[in-house]
């Protein structure tokens, strides 16, 4: 039996089954990844406690002890994700050396369900990018075509799932960083609702923006691990106190009655046309399932990479304020205490993180902020009201995830514009705050991924999940693989 | 909303984000933070009824408050180990006053 080839929920069957052990499990994914990331560099680090955590599970279960819903599990962590006693980087040189004093909340459920954290893995740096080319780590590879990256922020996450060093990851997505990597490497991205799942330990780019969420193969396994990390945390003030439903359970509901929303402005000048032709070759899929489709304006999108290229580094700007060279690993020697402080920061961050620290600094400086940081979440108000008003009509929208497939590793490193341009389908989302799904629904004729992106309510993954599902069930490119 | 950016402002915002840059960073970011005014600028183009509120984020709590519990917490020792230089029970830096 070839592990590899199980998804999360059989894999999880199996160990409680009997069939498997979790130590066996992930072992196999250990050396999986010992033998192939080595060219692929998906991980920062991998976990020295993986395998004793896997036998005292295999142990409890033995003595007829209970053990939890994700029992034996192995999941990969974004390297931005605090980690209790393993390094956490966030991609940066600044905190090379940083061991935090306590898990994320999202580490702490999946380990309470007893999965098993089986490595770190690379990510732009601050998850600032869209190719995992900004990480002080060096740039993973695209496990499709190891010229090409693998999107990001999230692109460790994705291309380890991708080349099958683990079933499940967990990643972040502030303005695409979950969806537009998933649909680069050919898997599954979720970005939930803001505030379903708790940010606690998540390292913070934008606080308004940021969402931790699965990147898996299919819609099930997605569903699966939701279930277990979503919920209010009262160590995040900003997560919503709303029940959290059992994800898998509404999975195989025909899709008959939903509505679903072609966004036209999806489908403008600068999408690539075989991604147009794959995602339109996925609606009359979903009408055979029962869905109804209809056309849909979400007319102040056009604006969204703008508005989002506002927000995001004010954010960021004041979220990296703390990173002074005083409490957090990385200093400079300098004579002076304020030296220190600009010596630190300029030898810590890389350019892009200096790049969108000092565009946040300067759009908040005295004089700018009507200008800039007020006219954009005025716009912003506009995005949220488009989608108000789209979703009175429809209950998911549909369209690209990107509007290209994978690009070359160095094609936009002297175009910052071209490569925000790849967040324009995704940061929409993260501006209003609603969930959404990347899922593969085609090949390119280089042989790349194609993802199609549905979006939905506030809180409604379960329709995304649903819908997802369903269209897995009579497609067959999630289950596609990289030939390597 | 200007979308060019003269070096003497670059000076000034590198200083308030207290982020050394050589003469070189700072023709370059010059040059690098124009384009992305640039095209920040077409949010100039929107129109925007009169009333509407500028919206800061989709957190649905507002002041949200929790009981003051005395909870145990991190060791000081686990959290100064994180740090480049310590006298064992404080971060240290170097002189504040000339």
């Amino acid at each position: 039996m070839d592990l590899s080839n199980l998804t999360a929920c059989e894999l999880v069957q199996q160990i409680s089954n009997g069939d498997l052990t979790a130590t066996d499990c992930v072992e196999h994914f250990l050396d999986r990844i010992k033998n192939q990331d080595g060219s692929l560099n998906s991980f920062i680090s991998t976990s020295d406690s993986a395998i004793q955590r896997a036998q005292e599970i295999d142990q409890r279960r033995a003595s007829g002890k209970p053990v939890g819903p994700l029992a034996g599990l192995p999941i990969a962590i974004k390297d931005g994700i605090c980690t209790a006693g393993q390094t956490t980087t966030a991609g940066s040189k600044m905190l090379e050396n940083f061991v935090p004093p306590f898990d994320a909340t999202v580490v702490n459920k999946l380990t309470d369900a007893d999965a098993i954290v089986i490595g770190k893995t690379n990510m732009d740096e601050f998850a600032m990018g869209s190719s995992t080319e900004t990480s002080h780590f060096n740039v993973t590879k695209n496990p499709w075509n190891d010229e090409r990256v693998p999107g990001g922020s999230s692109g460790g996450s994705s291309a380890c799932v991708a080349a099958d060093l683990v079933p499940v990851s967990i990643g972040s997505d502030t303005g695409g960083s979950i969806r537009q990597p998933a649909s680069f490497c050919g898997i599954t991205g979720l970005k939930p609702t803001y505030g379903r799942v708790s940010r606690y330990g998540l390292i913070a780019f934008a606080s308004s923006l940021d969402q931790i969420g699965p990147m898996t193969r299919t819609a099930a396994d997605n569903a699966m691990v939701m279930s277990v990390i979503s919920g209010h945390d009262s160590k995040d003030s900003t997560s919503a106190k709303k029940d959290v439903p059992d994800f898998s359970q509404s999975l195989d509901k025909p899709l008959k009655g939903i509505r679903i929303g072609i966004c036209r402005e999806h489908f403008e000048e600068g999408l690539d046309s075989q991604i147009e032709k794959s995602v339109k070759a996925t609606i009359s899929v979903l009408e055979n399932l029962g869905a109804q489709t209809t056309d849909i304006n979400l007319p102040h999108s056009q604006y969204a990479v703008a508005t989002y290229y506002v927000v995001a580094p004010c954010e960021a700007s004041s979220n990296l304020a703390r990173y002074d060279g005083v409490r957090y690993t990385h200093r400079e020697t300098a004579n002076d205490l304020e030296q220190m402080y600009c010596q630190s920061r300029a030898e810590g961050f890389g350019d892009e993180v200096k790049k969108r620290i000092m565009l946040g600094t300067y759009a908040l400086s005295s004089g700018y902020y009507d200008a800039y940081y007020l006219k954009a979440s005025k716009v912003r108000r506009m995005i949220k009201q488009d989608y108000d008003q789209a979703f009175e009509k429809v209950d998911l929208i549909l369209g690209p995830t990107t509007p290209t497939t994978a690009f070359k590793i160095g094609e936009h490193s002297k175009d910052a514009l071209a490569m925000y341009l790849a967040d324009i389908y995704t940061v929409s989302a993260n501006l209003a705050g609603v969930p959404a799904i990347s899922i593969p629904c085609g090949i390119s004729d280089e042989g790349l991924p194609i993802g199609m992106q549905l979006q939905a309510r506030s809180f409604d993954e379960c329709s995304l999940l649903q819908a997802a599902h369903q269209f897995q069930t009579e497609t067959d490119w999630h289950q596609r693989r990289p030939q390597r | 909303m200007p979308d060019s950016i003269d070096q003497a402002t670059v000076e000034q915002v590198a200083k308030l984000a207290r982020i050394h840059l050589s003469e070189q960073q700072l023709a370059d970011s010059s040059k690098q933070l124009a384009d992305v005014l640039n095209y920040i600028s077409q949010l100039e183009q929107v129109e925007l009824p009169p009333d509407v509120e500028p919206f800061f984020g989709a957190t649905e709590s507002v002041n949200a408050v929790r009981t003051d519990e005395v909870t145990p917490s991190v060791q000081r020792e686990t959290i100064l180990h994180n740090a480049p230089e310590t006298d064992g029970e404080f971060y240290t830096v170097p002189p504040v006053f000339k």
